[in-house]
Formats: structure tokens, C-alpha cells, sequence
């Protein structure tokens, strides 16, 4: 599904946010990614979703090389990409129902369909009660879980999440990863970065560790 | 994993794991048949769904204007005064092409017989001149009519009555083929070796003068109209920056999670196009208002010449012509705005 090839991504010529990565993903499967704040854990995700490009070697992402997509293109591309944000990244003038459907707006789902899977998504992650209320009315892990709802309401292929428990207690971390548990048992390949140790020690996935931008451990492998 | 030739990521080949190995495609006649019905129903869907954007953007954008009257009235007054000024010249032109029309007609050429010619001799004189292949029309003026019409645009009926003999010769106007000031000297020239013409008059130099001050007027209207134009897009793309930038959290966020830049620009284009509809109605109820305002001096001013002159007013041509440019001025100016903004903006 994913596949690294000689990566490097450097900043404004000097600094080396990533060198000499080399790594794959197979479809279906459920990789953390830990390491330091500044390890490069973000930068990773960020060539994934094509929010920039590598400054040397490929990024491959379901046999395609995504540097290679055309600007027109990487709309399409990131349609096929769930992605969960720390910050949640969530629109706030409007309510979690709009929010959640909004990767289906842009899609051109026609309505009817769009709040049949809305209504499911909500339901997966146990909100759909609240389909009405404004973001703000919820809890940081209320949000959290919309912010999941909308990455994963078209169905896509690969989800990312980016510290997704970043700001929330140990249950409802524990809650949150066993949603993406959930997906991934469905079929989702999915990739998660998050620096909470204990929390993935117990989940018994496979784990790549970054250090200073570099791969220095990848276990768990399959 | 294999790697695709084409660069092009397609839903298939993105869930070919999931999706394809569930319904396996079969190279047969009739599958073929299915796959083009449905990439034309796919097809459709999409319109729809493009059409159903629209609907929705076009409305969200008007929702928006509506939520904060007083500053979209304040932009769209300022469309609209910015579109006035040529309108209202416009307008004159409009009347001074009625103008045109009338000074065609008055570039002709008169002929004075002399005073001992009688009506028999004039009308022979006058086919003599019909023959020339310059001219196109004439009309035979007899000495009374002459006096007649003298009297009418003058009003002097008194001091005419006075007099005991008609002064007046027999008058031949003639209307040429070619309004051409040269053709028309020519033509004066040979009229003049006729017998019995006393005098030939050519009135050129105000015919001309009148040309070229509307010439002047179009060229200046034309100026003031392009000038007046990029003000209204100056107008429409600073406020369309603004509404970006107040936007922007949100413009990020949608291109995150895959929305084509025309999706982001849609309704700012259609922001743009409600401003200038609403300019454009404002400019013509400014236009309507100022009409109503300078009407009754001008009547009476007209009056007093003993003329009926009516200010001209924008006909439904005019006025859709005046709609559609505001209209047409205002999307432009909102798809620079938004254009010129969408490559500062990338999602984080």
C-alpha cells in the first residue's frame, strides 16, 4: 500500500527532517509510527497525503509514485485518504453532521446517500446522537471522534492519524485506537503517529521508530 | 505491489484489494455494454452533482450577503457608482446617435435658382439635377413653401406679413449618394455650371464639427467605461480577499480532505457575480432616480426653445446590457481575488 524508497525531505536546504527511509506497508495492515517530537513523524505524513513532496527517492502509494501527480490531480488522490489530525481540524460555524459530510460534499455524493453514510460513520463512533450539536458543544474526545468519522465516511483505502490521542486521558486513548482497530479489521490499512508508548506497547502491532528523521526500528513486522 | 504506468490514481485501482476481486470484471459483449451504460450514468451523476453544487454554493454565497446587509450594500453602492458615470454617458451618446441620424440627413446641399426662374423652369432644372448619378434625392422648395417654413421655425409671422413681395428664390435641396465632404464639394462644383443657378450651399464645417465631437464623446465614454470597469473589479477583489481570508481555516480544510480548487473558488465566483447583480440593479435605480431628478428642467429648458426633448432612458436592452456587464464584472473580479489568494493558501 505504502512504500518508501530512499526518502529524504530537507527544509529550506539545511535542515534534514527525514534521510534514507526505506519502508513498506502491505494493504490491510496497522503500523504506528513513534518517536520524539521533531523526529519526523509528522513530515512522514505529510508526504503521504502529498502536502509536499520528497526531496529525494519516491513515495509510492497504491503503485503510484504521488510526486509524480499532476497539481489537478492530488485532490483526487487525497479523496482516497482518511486522515485523522491532532488539532481535529474540524469546522466550527457549522454543526458535527455537516462536518462529518463534508469529505462527501466535495465528492458530489448525491444527499440522500451522503446522510445514510454520515449516519453510519456517526454511529461507528458512537456520536449520532449528537449529529446536531455545534463542534464546540463537545468534549475533546467527542471531537477527536467526529474528527474520525469524517476521515473514514467515504471508505478510504488508508487512514492516517496523527497523534490522534495527543490531548486525551488513557480511555479514552484506549477508546479511539480500538475505533481504528476496528477499521483495520475491516480491511483499512492504517497508519497511526502518536509518542504514547504504553498505549501501543499493549496494542501489539507492528511499530516504526523514528529518530533525527531516520528509521532506527521496525518491529513487529509481519 | 505493482506499479501502474499512469500517474492517474482511479478509485479501481486504488481498492483493486477489495472491490475488484469481489466482482470480477468478464471480458464478454454484454459486460462491455454495461461498463460504457454506467460510465454514462457515472457521468450523469457527476452533472448532477456539479449542477447540485452550484444550486448550493449559489445560495450559501447570497445567504452570506444577506447575513451582513450593510457591507454588501456598501460594495454593491460602490459598484454601482463606479458604473453610473459611464452609463449616463452612454446614455448621451445613445441620444446623440438620434443626433447622428439627423446629421445625415442635414448634409445635403441647396440650391438657390435665381429670382427670375418660374415654377415650369425650376422643374425642369430640377430633373436636370436628378440625373447627376452623385445625387440621390431632391425636393423642389417653391418660393411660398419657402416662406412658410421660414415662418414656422422662426415664429417671426409679424414682421414677414409685412412684407409686400416674396424675397425668397425657388430652392432645390438635394440629398447626395455620398455624404463624403470631397464628393460633396465636387458635386456642389458641377451644380453650379447649371443654368439658373444662382448659388450653391454646402454647409460642411458643422456637419463635421458635430462628427467629431461625437467621435470624442464615444472615444471618452469608452475610456471612463474601462477605467470605471477595473474599479468595479478593484472593488469586488478586495472584498472577495477579505471574505478569503476570513475563510481560510476553512479553505484549508476542505483541500485537505481532497477538494479541487474550483470547489474553494465556487462560491467566492458566486459572491462576486451576487455583487455585481445587486451593483448593477443599484446603478440602474441610480440611473432611473437621476432621469426622474433632471426631467423637469430639462423639459422646461426644452420648452422654452419651443423644443420637446425627453431625456433619454435605459430601454430593456440597455439595461440587460448594463445587468450582465456588472454581473460579468463582479465573478471576474472574485475569480482574480480568489485565484491570485487559493496559491498563497496550502493546508498545513
Amino acid at each position: 500500500m505504502i512504500a518508501f524508497e530512499h526518502v529524504g525531505k530537507r527544509y529550506g536546504g539545511r535542515f534534514e527532517a527525514l534521510a534514507h527511509l526505506n519502508f513498506r506497508v502491505a494493504r490491510g495492515e496497522m503500523v504506528f509510527l513513534t518517536g520524539h517530537s521533531g523526529a519526523g513523524k509528522s513530515s512522514l505524513l505529510r508526504l503521504i497525503m502529498r502536502l509536499e513532496k520528497p526531496s529525494r527517492g519516491r513515495v509510492v502509494v497504491a503503485g503510484h509514485d504521488i510526486a509524480q501527480l499532476h497539481a489537478s490531480q492530488v485532490p483526487f488522490y487525497r479523496r482516497q485518504i482518511g486522515v485523522v489530525f491532532q488539532d481535529h481540524q474540524l469546522l466550527f460555524d457549522r454543526s458535527v453532521f455537516r462536518n462529518v459530510s463534508l469529505p462527501l460534499e466535495i465528492q458530489g455524493l448525491e444527499p440522500r446517500e451522503a446522510a445514510r453514510r454520515v449516519r453510519a460513520a456517526l454511529d461507528k463512533v458512537g456520536l449520532l446522537h449528537r449529529e446536531k450539536a455545534l463542534p464546540v458543544e463537545l468534549s475533546g474526545g467527542e471531537q477527536q471522534r467526529v474528527g474520525i468519522a469524517r476521515a473514514v465516511v467515504n471508505k478510504p483505502a488508508l487512514l492516517l492519524a496523527d497523534e490522534p490521542t495527543g490531548n486525551l486521558d488513557p480511555q479514552l486513548s484506549a477508546d479511539i485506537m480500538a475505533l481504528f482497530e476496528d477499521f483495520n479489521r475491516i480491511g483499512t490499512t492504517v497508519m497511526i503517529a502518536s509518542h504514547d508508548l504504553a498505549l501501543i506497547a499493549r496494542l501489539r502491532h507492528r511499530v516504526l521508530r523514528l529518530r533525527d528523521g531516520r528509521l532506527v526500528a521496525d518491529e513487529g513486522a509481519v | 505491489m505493482k506499479r501502474a504506468a499512469t500517474p492517474r490514481p482511479s478509485g479501481a485501482a486504488f481498492n483493486k484489494g477489495k472491490r475488484q476481486s469481489a466482482k470480477p470484471p468478464t471480458p464478454s459483449e454484454p459486460s462491455a455494454r454495461r461498463g460504457a451504460r454506467s460510465q454514462q450514468t457515472r457521468f450523469r451523476s457527476r452533472l448532477r452533482a456539479w449542477g447540485r453544487h452550484h444550486r448550493a454554493m449559489a445560495l450559501d454565497s447570497l445567504y452570506r450577503l444577506v447575513r451582513h446587509p450593510v457591507g454588501s450594500l456598501l460594495t454593491m453602492l460602490a459598484i454601482a457608482i463606479a458604473l453610473v458615470l459611464p452609463a449616463a454617458l452612454w446614455l448621451t451618446l445613445d441620444s446623440a446617435k438620434l443626433l447622428d441620424a439627423e446629421l445625415d440627413e442635414s448634409a445635403t446641399l441647396t440650391i438657390y435658382l435665381e429670382l427670375s426662374i418660374d415654377a415650369p423652369q425650376a422643374a425642369r432644372i430640377e430633373e436636370a439635377v436628378v440625373a447627376d448619378e452623385d445625387v440621390a434625392q431632391t425636393r423642389l422648395i417653391s418660393p411660398e413653401q419657402g416662406m412658410a417654413e421660414f415662418q414656422q421655425s422662426l415664429g417671426l409671422d409679424d414682421t414677414l406679413m409685412g412684407l409686400e413681395d416674396n424675397p425668397l428664390p425657388t430652392s432645390i435641396v438635394i440629398y447626395p449618394q455620398s455624404v463624403e465632404p470631397t464628393a460633396m464639394e465636387q458635386l456642389a462644383l458641377r451644380l453650379e455650371t447649371f443654368s439658373g443657378v444662382d448659388e450653391v450651399r454646402v454647409d460642411l464645417a458643422w456637419v463635421e464639427r458635430l462628427r467629431h465631437l461625437a467621435d470624442l464623446g464615444r472615444r471618452v465614454a469608452l475610456a471612463l467605461g474601462v477605467l470605471f470597469g477595473f474599479g468595479v473589479l478593484l472593488v469586488v477583489g478586495n472584498t472577495i480577499r477579505l471574505a478569503v481570508e476570513s475563510r481560510r481555516r476553512e479553505i484549508e480544510v476542505v483541500m485537505l480532505i481532497g477538494a479541487t480548487h474550483a470547489f474553494v473558488r465556487r462560491p467566492f465566483l458566486y459572491s462576486g457575480a451576487w455583487y455585481g447583480v445587486g451593483g448593477g440593479l443599484l446603478a440602474l435605480g441610480l440611473l432611473g432616480l437621476g432621469n426622474h431628478w433632471l426631467s423637469m428642467p430639462v423639459a422646461a429648458l426644452a420648452a422654452s426653445y419651443g423644443a420637446n426633448f425627453v431625456l433619454p432612458q435605459l430601454d430593456m436592452t440597455g439595461s440587460t446590457i448594463l445587468l450582465s456587464c456588472s454581473t460579468l464584472l463582479g465573478w471576474l473580479g472574485a475569480w482574480l481575488a480568489v485565484t491570485r489568494h487559493l496559491s498563497s493558501i496550502s493546508p498545513r
